[in-house]
């Protein structure tokens, strides 16, 4: 691009590129060329190069000069000063690009080890929240039943007498309701002491088959103790159809255990008494911290407790208008908080309710 | 319950040990607290005898010491006693040099006074056996063996079997029915009590007439009269198994009903026969029972020398002239057995349970008899007690036993019988016995047994009123059969559609929203007290529902509140130095639907099983999301300071929530909720004006009433109601495809002129008109002199095409000069 621009004023002439001997009066381009080599090699910082670059390549630059006047040259010199010049200047660009890009590297290399940041500082979190335990466990035990078909249900905390006690085959003035210590409220209602009635309130509204899970919150007379709490948690669960008997129960409740207390649960009934079911049973899990061999979180005994159940006492068939030898069903309890303590090893149920953040914070 | 293992054996041999036995007794449902031994912590205490009183030593804090000569049959030893009932011939409880007492208390030689002490005569107290220690020492029968181990002599080197007993299995409250279950449960024949009385000329009937006038409530009743008999202390043995079991010993015609009681699980009574008044005055008639209804206002003084005030819906056991007992709950104190007495009227009767837990329950008056005739005594296993108290007190309190027993019986008892079917059995539990399998086990309970092919047609006895129907009859099989033989085996039917109902999603959403903002949840109890109450309480609220027995005045009433719990969680923070808290509740609040008296529920509940108000009740749930925060908006951090919350972040949250649940709302100020303070109070309305939250600073006098120092700021959102809100469908919207332009717009209110930032906003929407894309109110300060600035960015965009420069400044300046002149706001250039 450059040869036939070149000024005429200027008197060069190359015989072997920019190494080659000069013989222009006024202008050497080997002596330019090495002056600025010298440059480029006692530069050392981007800065001091780009300086280079302006006094050799830029617009009044000493090579950009001697290009500019290859017209003042004759034209037998022209050609050959125009080609070292221009050769030159290839050579010198590169040089300095080269050196350039050294030196930028160097010298970021350098800003960024002067700026590097202290990766243990921590880092800016957003704050972390917390669902509460109870709900938590809650949650996962509603999941396993929904995903054996289980459709969550739920009732309200004030409750009639009948289907809280009679309904389920607690007469009144007998002494099974003293399994209940219950709180009364006026116009003849009471806080509900279980999530049973909700069973009565499913069943009256529809027709079996059914299979319901009940959680919700649910009142006795208790006072607050390491294990006792006036007001806590239940998961009730309920299934009526034309076939379903003991078996079922054991074969869900031992796929449950697994779910939540892992693969190696193993379940056990032994029997029981409540009102509302018969045949009742008391289930116990395989201790998980000893797996059988008996510890401290088991009393020695390898089994946990934790839930009741059994089949639904042909009374509360008849009492939602079932059949008893058209349907049968079985149904089964729990407590949350009892759950919850076994799983996370909380020895005692008040810290559910304090919701002291320090005990919050280890369930996030 | 406690039960003496070695007493069970009296009635069953049993080839297994106690520990077994519990096992067997809980696979079978009979659950067993605990097996505890009953032996006393002492060695070598044994049977002594005082040979004589050879002198006293004077007074030693209060007692007189006397030096007792006392003989282990083999040796002789000197002791010193300071006890009041020492005298010579006595046997006692004799702890000779070497024996060791509780606590490691080892006996030695003593020097006393000058005289040594050889050992110790011992008090229940000093032997840990009992409370007794004023009395003096352990009287032992006269023919106590002499040198025998003490321990051994009174049968408490046994183990106690902790029995609980649920309220189906009353046929399980006594030695003897525990006896019962173990010999069916193991196999092991059982041995009742060999019951022989002599039969002297004396006849029952003319000593005694019993006269029942409420047989709905009383099925049976039978006295005997016993005579001659001598009321002093029950000998070692029935004392220290009556304490074994935790009862008081008293004399011992009281302790052999009670001893009875426990051992046949039979309640008896026994009157002082010479306090029972006869039909008419004088010699008339025989001490004669009436069984009656007491009367309105009728009180009676019972054993505890407590008044009571009767009415009719109680049994009463009286004479012609007044009452002398709370049937199957308490005697009365005039007919009571006393030192004195000499003749006996015994009763044992059966009442109506749900009459008698009616009457213990009116009168607050819980006795071992009323809770075992509450839960059904056998009414034929009466006349067993009687016939075996009878024999007792014979024996131990020298008594003659006059002929026969009055019975009054009217309906006699005929047992039910039950069919069922091995089908059945099957179909219930998925497997079955084989029917001579099944037969065997009723029939080892003592339910006999006839088999029809695969239908069993069972007796069922007068012990077991528990079993009623067919379903009853697979349970006592398989307990017996053992719960392991279930098969573990899944529901088959059709599958349906996995419902969740629209509360739970909610809460879903709204956990999932505040827990990723970085809140913790909270859950508290539903109780609150009337100073809470009268805090939180709006003069428009209906009234607060009070639970008729609360366990505490803290606890009388169900919260009306929706921060009523939540205030409570942050107090409990803040006391315990965490400061900064932010928390949330999903909580269920409660009122009557209606102002003043409740009414009265339908019987039988109807309706779906959904959450909130239900149909049959006169009440009111409803949810709320209840938001707390306190103290700094984090913990300090190196690239935070630790900035205070304040108003904004409790409407924050609540718009964050509501955001969440597809609800758009905007602020103003005002609120119903109480608890705010009225000057940082707003509520948060929907497009439609429907008020669905209230956020503000929480009042002063109410964090100081829960014991909170810092500034409180707080939210409530009523779920149900934004539960009940219609919501639009997602509808999608292209994109835009022309560029926006940003203007910002800055206003100053003078400190004279305050504007709410939200009205201005609107006004701003209206008259930018619809190029208006989006308006953000960026910067907010105050001058110090009190002139606040505004500072909006206003977003311009056409669906159509790319707005001009000139467009949007004419829009730009029509804007700022109408909110300008409207608000009397300057604009602030630059």
């Amino acid at each position: 691009m450059a040869a036939a621009e070149g000024p005429d004023s200027l008197r060069a002439r190359s015989e072997g590129g920019l190494g080659g001997a000069s013989r222009t009066p006024h202008v050497d381009v080997d002596a330019i060329a090495r002056e600025a080599r010298e440059a480029v090699a006692a530069a050392s910082t981007a800065a001091a190069l780009e300086a280079v670059r302006v006094k050799y390549l830029g617009r009044q630059g000493a090579l950009t000069q001697l290009l500019r006047s290859l017209g003042t040259l004759s034209a037998e010199e022209r050609p050959l000063v125009g080609a070292a010049a221009n050769e030159a200047k290839r050579e010198l660009e590169a040089l300095l690009d080269q050196r350039l890009a050294v030196a930028q590297d160097a010298e970021r290399t350098r800003a960024r080890a002067a700026a590097r940041p202290d990766l243990t500082l921590p880092g800016r979190r957003p704050p972390l929240g917390i669902v509460h335990p109870l709900k938590r466990v809650e949650d996962e035990i509603i999941e396993v039943f929904a995903g054996l078909g289980f459709s969550v249900v739920e009732g309200p905390e004030i409750e009639t007498d009948y289907n809280n006690f009679e309904a389920l085959n607690f007469p009144k003035d007998h002494p099974a309701r003293d399994m209940q210590d219950t709180f009364f409220v006026p116009g003849e209602l009471l806080l509900r002491t279980h999530t049973s009635p909700v069973q009565i309130r499913t069943m009256q509204a529809q027709r079996p088959p059914v299979r319901v899970i009940v959680p919700g919150r649910v009142y006795r007379r208790d006072i607050a103790d390491a294990s006792h709490s006036p007001v806590f948690h239940q998961v009730e669960g309920l299934a009526v159809d034309r076939d379903i008997s003991m078996g079922d129960l054991k074969g869900t409740l031992e796929l449950f255990a697994r779910e939540l207390f892992g693969p190696r649960s193993k379940i056990r009934f032994r029997p029981s008494f409540f009102p509302f079911t018969e045949p009742s049973a008391e289930v116990d899990v395989l201790c998980f911290l000893c797996v059988g061999d008996g510890c401290r979180l088991c009393k020695q005994s390898g089994w946990l407790e934790i839930l009741g159940s059994g089949m639904v006492h042909p009374n509360v068939l008849r009492n939602v208008g079932y059949d008893p030898e058209e349907v049968t069903g079985w149904a089964f309890g729990m407590g949350v908080e009892r759950i919850a303590m076994l799983r996370y090893g909380v020895d005692d149920l008040r810290l559910f309710f304090d919701n002291d953040l320090r005990f919050l914070r280890q369930f996030a | 319950m406690k039960i003496p293992y070695r007493w069970i054996r009296e009635f069953v041999d049993l080839q297994i040990t106690a520990e077994q036995a519990r096992d067997t007794l809980v696979n079978a449902g009979v659950e067993v607290a605990g097996v505890t031994s009953t032996a006393p912590d002492v060695k070598g205490v044994v049977v002594g005898e005082i040979e004589a009183i050879e002198r006293e030593l004077g007074e030693s804090h209060g007692h007189t010491l006397v030096l007792c000569r006392v003989s282990t049959g083999s040796k002789r030893f000197s002791v010193i006693c300071g006890a009041p009932n020492t005298a010579p011939g006595l046997r006692a409880a004799f702890a000779p040099p070497g024996a060791v007492l509780p606590g490691n208390r080892a006996i030695g030689a003593a020097t006393i006074r000058g005289v040594t002490s050889e050992g110790m005569l011992c008090s229940e107290r000093e032997l840990g056996v009992g409370e007794e220690h004023e009395a003096g020492v352990l009287a032992l029968e006269p023919d106590a063996p002499l040198g025998a181990d003490l321990v051994s002599h009174l049968g408490l080197d046994d183990v106690v079997l902790e029995i609980e007993i649920t309220p189906n299995r009353p046929d399980c409250l006594s030695v003897f029915g525990v006896a019962r279950e173990l010999s069916a449960l193991t196999g092991t024949p059982l041995r009742a009590p060999k019951l022989v009385l002599p039969e002297p000329e004396e006849d029952v009937h003319a000593l005694a007439r019993v006269r029942i006038e409420a047989p709905d409530l009383c099925h049976r009743f039978t006295a005997r009269v016993m005579t001659g008999v001598k009321i002093g202390p029950s000998p070692a043995w029935m004392a220290a198994r009556l304490r074994a079991v935790g009862l008081r010993p008293i004399s011992n015609v009281v302790d052999v009903t009670n001893y009875v009681m426990w051992e046949i699980g039979h309640p008896l009574h026994a009157f002082d026969y010479d306090t029972v008044a006869g039909e008419g005055s004088g010699l008339a008639s025989p001490p004669t029972i009436v069984v009656r209804r007491a009367r309105e206002g009728e009180r009676m003084k019972t054993l505890d020398g407590q008044t009571r005030a009767l009415d009719p819906s109680m049994l009463l056991i009286a004479d012609p002239a007044r009452g002398i007992g709370i049937a199957g709950v308490m005697g009365g104190a005039d007919t009571e057995v006393k030192a004195d007495t000499t003749r006996v009227l015994l009763e044992s009767a059966y009442f109506l349970p749900a009459s008698i837990r009616r009457t213990s329950r009116t009168l607050g008056l819980k006795t071992d008899a009323a809770y075992r005739f509450e839960r059904g005594a056998d009414i034929e296993a009466l006349l067993d007690g009687s016939t075996r108290a009878a024999q007792l007190i014979g024996e131990l309190a020298g008594g003659r036993i006059a002929r026969g027993v009055i019975d009054v019986y009217p309906t006699k008892h005929t047992p039910p019988r039950v069919r069922l079917r091995m089908s059945r059995v099957k179909r219930v539990l998925g497997i079955a016995p084989p029917p001579e399998t099944a037969t065997s086990i009723l029939a080892g309970l003592g339910l006999p047994t006839q088999r029809r092919g695969d239908e069993l047609d069972v007796e069922v006895p007068s012990f077991r009123r528990d079993v009623t129907q067919e379903d009853d009859l697979v349970e006592e099989i398989i307990r017996v059969w053992g719960y392991d033989r279930i098969p573990s085996t899944l529901p088959g039917g059709a599958i349906s559609l996995v419902r969740l109902p629209a509360t739970r999603r909610q809460d879903r959403v709204v956990r999932t929203a505040l827990v990723g903002a970085g809140l913790a949840e909270a859950v508290t109890y539903s109780f609150t007290d009337p100073r809470r109450v009268a805090l939180l309480r709006s003069p428009d609220d209906k009234p607060p529902i009070e639970l008729l027995n609360p366990m505490s005045e803290e606890g009388s009433l169900l919260r009306q509140h929706p921060l009523d719990g939540l205030l409570g969680a942050v107090a409990t923070n803040v006391r315990r130095r965490q400061p900064n808290a932010r928390l949330f509740e999903i909580a269920t609040i409660f009122s009557w639907r209606a102002p003043g008296a409740p009414q009265a529920p339908q019987q039988a509940g109807r309706g779906g099983a959904t959450a909130g108000p239900s149909a049959d009740t006169s009440t009111s749930e409803r949810r709320w999301l209840a938001i707390a925060v306190t103290g700094a908006r984090g913990d300090a951090a190196w690239y935070r300071g630790e900035e205070p919350v304040d108003v904004y972040d409790a409407k924050g949250l609540a718009e964050h929530a509501l955001a969440a649940l597809g609800v758009r709302v905007r602020g103003q100020a005002g609120g119903r909720l109480a608890g705010f303070e009225p000057d940082t109070h707003g509520v948060l309305l929907t497009d439609d004006g429907a008020a669905v939250a209230e956020f503000g600073e929480v009042a002063a006098p109410v964090r100081g009433a829960f014991g909170i120092d810092a500034p409180v700021f707080a939210a409530a959102i009523d779920l149900d109601a934004v539960a009940a809100l219609p919501r639009p469908a997602v509808r999608y919207e292209a994109l835009p495809r022309f560029p926006a332009v940003q203007r910002d717009m800055a206003f100053v209110a003078g400190a004279d002129r305050p504007v709410a930032a939200a009205e201005v906003e609107a006004a701003l929407r209206a008259e930018a008109g619809p190029l208006l894309r989006d308006v953000t109110l960026f910067d907010v300060f105050r001058f110090p002199d009190g002139r606040r600035s505004l500072a909006w960015r206003l977003t311009f965009q056409a669906a159509d095409r790319t707005l001009t420069d000139e467009e949007v400044n004419a829009i730009h300046a029509r804007v700022a000069a109408a909110i300008t002149q409207r608000f009397g706001l300057l604009l602030r250039t630059g």
